[in-house]
């Protein structure tokens, strides 16, 4: 892990490193917001207005935008068994015809996505406490599904064209 | 020529498990299977529309905020450097004795579980922490991984276990009962596995020397480091366990609880925060693209019934509720040579669920017998997670050299989980009283 960090970085990884940090980000928020909430409810008897809200909505950013490194990394949680005992140009093959499935699977679902987003906001839905539309949240979350398609074509591109420069793949989930 | 369903769900498996042969990510497998299957059926436009309302729907629900909050605990822990502490604590009172910086190694294991809930994480952050200290005294090779092997285990059994929060997300049962139900089976297993090592002791008496004999004050010392990693256990626990959190502002509050403790103690720098924050992350949307997955398989198989045929099926073949419920444990088994833990219990429960209820099983107390059953998975040869995690860390040890330290364990295992089959009241005790 040290000597992923010391290797020095094209400004596309640190792309995706920003990406990830973003992802990261909304987990601490997330922690924090429940932290506070649960304070102000138990001992000073009052409450963040749409904690609820704020939460689940931060989750979902937090989700995707954290799906899109994933992606990008190969850090799925994926059945290695026939990818371990395979020849190095095998892995490749195997390499790139998972990515292009997850290629297209993420697409249809940035699709599909952005109707929900269109739909929550014709709808006008609005948060519990604050009538704050949540659409502009299921937005910045759907931004995070397109930087996954876009970091998948990257990583396509990549596996094809020059495999050296993506990280070593991780035989290890730890998932659990 | 129209196919029938049956044969809709039968193809549909068939391309699931080759598309996860071929490393496509579980959880993607699962929903364009899910997704192509039900339009079959269905139609594209309604399956196409499962797709984002699923997918929304999923991370947007706060109850599965519970799985990035206590992953983010167990990084916060794990990072703090709490593992080291643990271990030195047990290792104070009882590394003197034959064997027992084996036992050791399993107490701080469930201690260190018990905070984080991830078994391989245990089984990783032990092979740096115990391994070299086993090696130091002349411990051999295949004992010192093998315990640690079984040790990692306990992750999934103690609470705060996210595979146990998971289970009890996909057949809508009380988190916290089943964490409660967790407890007396996980300190079972830590005390069976106590017994193993003394049995082994008893059997070589060489094979395990005793450790350097630590002085009362070091003893003390060695107390003092874990106060505060305990005290955040039972205040999260306590907490689910008297109704003062829900089981997402107990993973919320932990997750906070870990971070103050480790930068109050000076235990946790910024690289720390950075590597716990980008630990949980990732694992969380590792996590939620099977749960996705498994939502839109899910539409597949109320498509097809077929959960109902499979219930009929099973039932119909005549050996017996505990024979179902042995063909199921064999299943387990099989797959745990093929995937991970997580994974396994998302593809398979929403499944086996009903079958399980016709049985007039108790939903609580399967969650725990398949978990454990799984679990056993991550030791047990040709493939085991946990193994494979102790490789990756210590270099210079085969893998058969690992599966001959586990086997006693294995069978330790298989004991306990027989034990736990003929008496459900040691899972279901605690959780009953809540």
């Amino acid at each position: 892990m040290t000597g992923q960090t010391e290797k020095a970085k094209s400004p596309f990884d640190r792309i995706i490193d920003a990406i990830e940090w973003m992802a990261a980000l909304f987990v601490g928020i997330v922690a924090a917001n429940i932290f506070i909430a649960v304070v102000l409810r138990k001992f000073f008897d009052t409450s963040i207005p749409d904690s609820y809200d704020f939460g689940r909505m931060l989750l979902g950013i937090l989700i995707f935008w954290g799906i899109a490194a994933t992606s990008y990394r190969g850090s799925h949680i994926t059945v290695d068994l026939l990818w371990t005992g395979a020849s190095p140009r095998m892995r490749r093959f195997i390499d790139v015809f998972a990515t292009l499935v997850l290629l297209f699977v993420v697409t249809v679902q940035t699709i599909m996505l952005f109707d929900k987003v269109a739909v929550t906001m014709r709808d006008n839905v609005l948060t519990y406490d604050l009538n704050l539309p949540t659409w502009p949240f299921f937005a910045v979350a759907w931004m995070g599904d397109v930087c996954a398609v876009l970091l998948i074509g990257i990583r396509t591109w990549r596996l094809i064209m020059q495999p050296e420069a993506l990280e070593d793949h991780p035989e290890i989930k730890t998932n659990e | 020529m129209e196919l029938s369903t049956d044969a809709v769900a039968v193809i549909g498996f068939v391309v699931l498990f080759v598309l996860m042969l071929l490393r496509v990510p579980v959880g993607m497998a699962m929903g364009l299977v899910g997704v192509v299957g039900y339009s079959y059926i269905a139609g594209m436009g309604p399956a196409l529309k499962l797709v984002g309302q699923t997918s929304m729907r999923t991370v947007t629900d706060y109850t599965f905020g519970v799985i990035p909050m206590f992953m983010l605990m167990g990084a916060f822990v794990s990072v703090s450097g709490v593992s080291r502490e643990l271990f030195r604590a047990a290792n104070a009172f009882i590394g003197h004795l034959r064997g027992g910086l084996g036992v050791a190694t399993v107490l701080a294991c469930g201690g260190f579980a018990a905070i984080c809930g991830s078994s391989v994480a245990t089984a990783a952050t032990f092979s740096a922490v115990a391994y070299p200290e086993m090696r130091r005294f002349g411990y051999p090779q295949s004992f010192a991984t093998g315990v640690i092997a079984a040790g990692g285990t306990l992750g999934a059994m103690l609470p705060p276990s996210t595979v146990l929060a998971v289970y009890a997300i996909l057949t809508q049962q009380d988190i916290g009962k089943l964490f409660m139900a967790g407890i007396v089976p996980g300190l079972l297993a830590m005390g069976m596995y106590v017994i193993t090592i003394v049995l082994i002791v008893q059997c070589r008496p060489d094979w395990l020397p005793a450790g350097e004999r630590k002085s009362f004050g070091e003893r003390m010392n060695g107390l003092k480091e874990v106060w505060a990693p305990l005290t955040l256990f039972l205040f999260v626990i306590g907490g689910l366990y008297g109704g003062f959190f829900t089981p997402t502002e107990a993973g919320g509050v932990g997750a906070s609880g870990a971070f103050l403790l480790g930068v109050l103690r000076g235990k946790l720098d910024r690289a720390g925060i950075r590597e716990a924050l980008l630990s949980a992350t990732r694992t969380s949307a590792a996590v939620f693209t099977v749960l996705i997955g498994a939502l839109l398989f899910g539409y597949f198989l109320t498509i097809t019934q077929t959960p109902q045929k499979l219930t009929e099926f099973l039932t119909g073949l005549g050996i017996g509720r505990y024979g179902v419920l042995a063909l199921i444990m064999v299943m387990y088994l099989v797959l745990g040579c093929l995937m991970d833990a997580m994974a396994m219990i998302i593809l398979t429960v929403p499944i086996i669920y009903p079958v399980i209820l016709q049985l007039g099983f108790d939903p609580i107390w399967f969650g725990i017998i398949i978990v454990m059953t799984v679990e056993l998975g991550l030791i047990h040869p040709p493939v085991g997670m946990n193994v494979f995690v102790i490789k990756s860390v210590v270099k210079d040890v085969s893998f058969m050299t690992i599966f001959k330290g586990v086997i006693p364990f294995v069978v330790t295992d298989i004991l306990r989980l027989i034990i736990l089959i003929a008496f459900p009241i040691i899972a279901l005790w605690l959780p009953n009283r809540l």
